[in-house]
Parts: C-alpha cells; sequence; structure tokens
C-alpha cells in the first residue's frame, strides 16, 4: 500500500471521530506551542543581551580600583586609592593594542535646575568615552581635553536627566544646571540608549570631567576605574593580560600578592548573564517538554482506546487480505497524523504567543529555525514511540478473534 | 479441478490443558460452480472448517488445495494474499466500516491488493461490484442508511470486487428477516448461475441451507452427510410470490 494512501486512510478514519482527535492533538498543539513560546523567550532574552553588549562594545576593558580579596579582607570595588591617571595614560602608552582609554571618578550627587532637582550619578570621565561606547550627542557636544586639564564646570546630561530637571522642553544646552550646590553649564545632550544589559537606565547620568569630579567635589588624586578599547575584538584577551601585568608592575605588588585593581572585559560579563538565561532557558523549556511527554501519552492512551474499540474493523482488514504489516502503518501512520498536525499547530501557537508577548508586555523573543525543528521533530518522534505500541498490539491480534469481537 | 480439495483435515486447539478436537479428519471436494451449504449443531465444527477454507487459519494436520496450490503451509502473510486475491468473505455482521460510504466499503480489499490503482478506477470497478448486488444508486450512502438487506448486499459487493474463486458467507442472513434474506440468497443465487462464482454457505438454518446445491452436514467435527439437494428453493421466485412492502 502506497504511503499516499495509507495517509489518506488515516486521515479518513481520524475524520470519523473529530472532537477525539481534537482533543488527543491538544496535548501536542499544548505542548509543541509551550516549548516553542518558551524557547522563543529565551532566545529573546539572550539576543537583546548580546545586542546591547554589541552596541556597548566587544572591544571594551574595565579596570576598577580596589579588589574583592586584598589581604584577604574584602574591601569592595573601588575601595583602593592606589588607581592614578599616570596609570591610565601608561596603558594609553606602553599597552599595545589599546585604543582610547578614559580615567573615572565617580559622585552621587543631588541636581537642581530652576525648581526641579534630580538625584543621578555623575560621571568624571575622560573625553575618549563617548568613543569607546560608541555613544554620540544629540545636541551640544562633548567636553574638550582643554576642560578636562583645567577642571572645567561644564557637564553633559542624558536624556533622563533632561527630561528630569528640564520638563517644559526647555534646551538644556548652554543653561546652568547646580551639582551639589556648585554650577555647571551643561554643553551637551547624550542620544538615548535606554536599558542596559544590566537593566540600569543608561541616559540616567550626568558626564564631566574626572578632574573636576576629583578636584570639586572629592578633594582626591587618584581615580575609581578606567575604560579602555581594544583595537580589535580579537585581542581582547590579551590586551586585558597586558593592563594587569602593567598595573602590577606600577603598584609595585609582589607575585605572591593579589591585584588592588579589576580587569574586566563586557564579554565576561555578557557570557556571565547568557549563561544565566541560557540556564534560564533550558528550565522553561524542559517543563514545556514534560507537557509535550503528557501529550505523547495522551495520544497513547487514545490510540489504545482506539485499537480495542476498533478490533472488529482490524479483523475485517485482516480478513479482506491487510498484511500485519499494513494495520501496523495505518495505526503508527494515524498517530503521527495526530503528532504532526498537532506540531504544526502547535508551531503556529507558539509563533502567535510569542508574537503576543512581544507586543503587548515588550518582552523580546525569537524564533530560531532550529526550535522549530526541534519541536517539530519532538512531536513526530513522540508520535512514532507512543503510537507504536498500539499499532503494534493491532497488527498482532488474530482475525479470527478479532472478527469476534464484542 | 476442483476449486477446493481438503484432504485429512484435523484442528486441534489447545485451551489450557485441555485438547480441543475442533475438526477430525475432514476430507471434501468442491467444484468450480457449486454452490455448497455447510450446516451443523454449534459446536460441530464447521466455523472451524470455514476458517481454514478462508485461509484465516491454518489446519493441524491435512491438506488444504485451492485452485491446486496447497495453501495449508503458508505463513500469515501469504495467508493475507491468498485471502486477498481469491477469497471474498460476507460475514453474519456485516462488518461495513461506518461513517464510510457503500463504494469506498466495497473499495476497501483494492487498498491491500498489492497493486497500485488510480482513484477512478477502483471508482469504476467498485461501482462494478455495486452493481451485480443491485446497490448502485446507493454508492454513496452511509451504512446507517441502507436497511440490513443492503448493508449484507454492500458486504457481498465487498467480496467479490477482487474476482475471487470463491465466495464464503458465514451465516449472511443471521441478523436479518425472512424478506431480506430471500433477498440476500437471490444476490447469491444470480452471482452463482449467471457468473459461475463458487459459493461456500455457512449455516444452521436447514431453510436457508436449501437455497445451494449441496448440503454438507458437520457433527463432532466429522462430515456425517454430503448430498445434493434435490428441492432447492429459488430466492426469485419467492421473492415474485412475497406480498408487496406496504410503503
Amino acid at each position: 500500500m502506497s504511503i499516499v494512501m495509507t495517509f489518506r486512510i488515516a486521515l479518513k478514519a481520524l475524520n470519523r471521530n473529530k472532537m477525539r482527535t481534537m482533543l488527543t492533538m491538544l496535548g501536542m498543539i499544548i505542548g509543541v506551542g509551550a516549548v516553542i513560546t518558551m524557547v522563543a523567550l529565551g532566545n529573546g532574552a539572550s539576543q537583546s543581551i548580546e545586542q546591547q553588549i554589541a552596541s556597548a562594545g566587544t572591544n571594551v576593558i574595565m579596570v576598577n580600583a580596589g579588589n574583592f580579596t586584598t589581604g584577604g579582607v574584602r574591601m569592595g570595588a573601588g575601595a583602593s586609592n592606589t588607581l592614578m591617571p599616570e596609570d591610565a595614560e601608561a596603558i594609553r602608552n606602553e599597552v599595545p593594542g589599546v585604543q582610547y582609554v578614559a580615567a573615572g571618578v565617580d559622585q552621587g550627587a543631588q541636581i537642581v535646575a530652576g525648581n526641579q532637582n534630580w538625584f543621578s550619578r555623575v560621571q568624571g570621565t575622560d573625553v575618549e568615552l563617548p568613543l569607546i561606547r560608541a555613544w554620540a550627542t544629540e545636541s551640544g557636544s562633548f567636553f574638550t581635553p582643554a576642560d578636562v586639564a583645567s577642571a572645567a564646570k561644564v557637564c553633559v546630561i542624558g536624556t533622563t536627566v533632561r527630561d528630569m530637571l528640564f520638563p517644559d522642553g526647555t534646551d538644556p544646552v548652554g543653561q546652568v544646571i547646580r551639582i551639589r550646590n556648585q554650577p555647571f553649564k551643561v554643553i551637551g545632550v547624550m542620544a538615548s540608549r535606554g536599558q542596559s544589559a544590566m537593566g540600569q537606565d543608561q541616559d540616567d547620568v550626568v558626564f564631566a570631567p574626572y578632574t573636576t569630579i576629583q578636584k570639586k567635589f572629592r578633594g582626591i588624586t587618584y581615580i575609581q576605574n578606567i575604560t579602555v578599547s581594544a583595537a580589535s575584538a580579537d585581542h581582547i584577551k590579551k590586551v586585558a593580560e597586558d593592563i594587569t601585568a602593567l598595573l602590577r608592575a606600577r603598584h609595585r605588588i609582589q607575585p605572591d600578592e593579589s591585584d588592588d585593581f579589576m580587569v574586566r572585559t563586557l564579554e565576561d560579563i555578557a557570557a556571565m548573564r547568557t549563561e544565566t538565561t541560557r540556564t534560564m532557558t533550558a528550565l522553561l523549556a524542559s517543563i514545556a517538554g514534560v507537557s509535550l511527554l503528557v501529550g505523547g501519552i495522551g495520544i497513547m492512551n487514545i490510540m489504545l482506546v482506539s485499537v480495542t474499540e476498533r478490533t472488529r474493523e482490524i479483523g475485517l482488514r485482516l480478513a479482506i487480505g491487510a498484511r500485519g504489516r499494513d494495520v501496523l502503518t495505518q495505526f503508527l501512520v494515524e498517530a503521527i497524523v495526530i503528532s504532526l498536525l498537532g506540531g504544526f499547530i502547535g508551531i503556529g501557537l507558539g509563533y502567535g504567543v510569542s508574537r503576543g508577548l512581544t507586543r503587548f508586555l515588550e518582552w523580546p523573543t525569537f524564533i530560531t529555525p532550529q526550535a522549530v525543528g526541534v519541536a517539530f521533530g519532538f512531536a513526530a518522534a513522540t508520535g512514532i514511540f507512543f503510537g507504536f505500541y498500539p499499532a503494534r498490539k493491532a497488527s498482532a491480534l488474530d482475525p479470527i478473534e478479532a472478527l469476534r469481537y464484542e | 479441478m476442483p476449486v477446493i480439495s481438503v484432504r485429512d483435515l484435523t484442528r486441534v486447539y489447545q485451551v489450557g490443558d485441555i485438547e480441543v478436537r475442533a475438526l477430525r479428519g475432514v476430507s471434501l471436494d468442491v467444484e468450480a460452480g457449486e454452490f455448497v451449504s455447510v450446516t451443523g449443531p454449534s459446536g460441530s465444527g464447521k466455523s472451524t472448517f470455514m476458517h481454514i477454507l478462508g485461509c484465516l487459519d491454518r489446519p493441524t494436520s491435512g491438506q488444504y488445495f485451492l485452485d491446486g496450490r496447497d495453501v495449508s503451509r503458508l505463513s500469515r502473510n501469504e495467508l493475507a494474499a491468498i485471502r486477498n486475491h481469491q477469497i471474498g468473505f460476507v460475514f453474519q455482521g456485516f462488518n461495513l466500516l461506518s461513517r464510510t460510504s457503500a463504494i469506498e466499503n466495497v473499495e476497501l480489499p483494492l487498498l491491500y491488493n498489492g497493486r497500485p490503482s488510480k482513484t477512478s478506477e477502483r471508482h469504476r470497478r467498485a461501482m462494478e461490484a455495486l452493481r451485480l448486488v443491485g446497490l448502485e444508486d446507493r454508492a454513496h450512502h452511509y451504512p446507517n442508511q441502507l436497511s440490513g438487506g443492503q448493508q449484507q448486499r454492500v458486504a457481498i459487493a465487498r467480496a467479490l470486487i477482487n474476482n475471487p474463486s470463491i465466495l464464503l458467507a458465514d451465516e449472511p442472513t443471521g441478523n436479518l428477516d425472512t424478506r431480506t434474506s430471500i433477498e440476500v440468497m437471490d444476490v447469491f443465487q444470480r452471482l452463482n448461475a449467471e457468473r459461475g462464482i463458487t459459493v461456500l454457505l455457512i449455516t444452521h438454518e436447514r431453510d436457508i441451507a436449501e437455497y445451494g446445491t449441496r448440503m454438507v452436514s458437520f457433527r463432532d467435527g466429522h462430515i456425517v452427510s454430503d448430498e445434493k439437494i434435490t428441492r432447492r428453493r429459488i430466492a426469485a421466485e419467492e421473492m415474485a410470490a412475497l406480498p408487496p412492502v406496504a410503503v
């Protein structure tokens, strides 16, 4: 019997009991739909992280003062005062493969403009930061080396800060705002960046020359961090190692002592986040997989009932010349048709739900062809696996017994 | 050469520790074109005999030649092929597939005959078989829209579709009333007379057996009598004599 015929017979048999077929299929639909949606959610999450990392620059290296385990006492990042602006200069001049360097000192501060005020992080940095982060200004311009050298009271604000301080839509460029009661001239507004990979609002920021923060606010000569970009993402590991070696030498750290600074690449951070997301995806997918399994058991259950119910039909088919193999194929194909049709509809459902989540809840989702293929393959495999036993049972029936069955 | 020739057929079932000897040495020849009624009380072995003739079962010993070929030792699959090509079954309970039209029921054996065929060709042959039983105008009815007699005629058409050598009917009138029984027996008699199809009719009713040309009686696993039917009933004549159906 040809495979086309077999499928047609199976479709006819399933059509004879539409309600039951639909309900059996529902298990498959929900199973496959759940797998597709869950994997889409997981993939969407990792993809958006990857995109944000890419936009932040994959070749960025962060050097933070202090280390978690200095001398066995956990000091916390930024707790050391040994990182100096000269270290930044040395990295620029002595480490090969370094493109841009920006020293940084941060200060949380209350900011006042007219009758509005807002608490934000004032990031003292150097002129190359916009180049490292590939971040342009929306209006005005970033500060200049002269501003840094003279510790000028100028700043560039993020869009969130602008919206908070100038809710009436005044152009902030050229306005004077007060940071910790000191007047600063706003010389630019950064383009909107949205959330970072860590979920922080990147636009809630004020940039000022790091020298200004050092001298006007904190009265210190050290810096808290250095942001470095490597010329190429390929050499980032090497550059990070060279920076570590250079800083250890400059800080005269003995080989048995631990670093008083921390060098991390964004890739490390991204890898950690991606790993977390992947674990989450696997967890969600396996829960969804359970529903696929339950759907498969549903198919087996119904097929067993169907074999018992159709014993006389099987007996008749055997009597008019069907071989055991024909009966086996027929029931197997019925199970496969249920699972494949359920799989198809499930993929549609999963796609729809994923789109809905993205549209209405703004959760990023991403459906990969692999996920669809795997879910579909699983559906087919479930059909074969759970359809085989009932089909086998049907084909082994004795025609005389089957014909007599009441 | 006889269509059916069996020699010393025995069949022993093992039911638990007990041996049930359903057939104890049966020999019989049936010539092409005969209409043989097989009768006997229940437990006489006639059903077992019928199953072996229908290639649904194999004898414990003895030989069975169908169209000159020994089929008593064939494998399951070979027997399936014989059932498909050479034997037409008609059952007491009709055994039509529900929610499946008459014509599709009739086409069913064509699906298993090992030759791919076009839908149009299968339809043509099924229509032809339905015409033989006088039901071509009911081809697209479902079994539940047909009377018992009509359902049995659909089953006969299904049995005929692969042009079998023999037609095996197991109590074909068991579920039918007198009038429809006569209708069905008329179909068997016409197929036998006009197309020369060999018919084996299993029945425990003596008056149904009398539609045949020869009666073989079973008792305790043996053939106890084998005689020509002298006063044969003719279904066509009886139908004409019946009072018309009140519509």
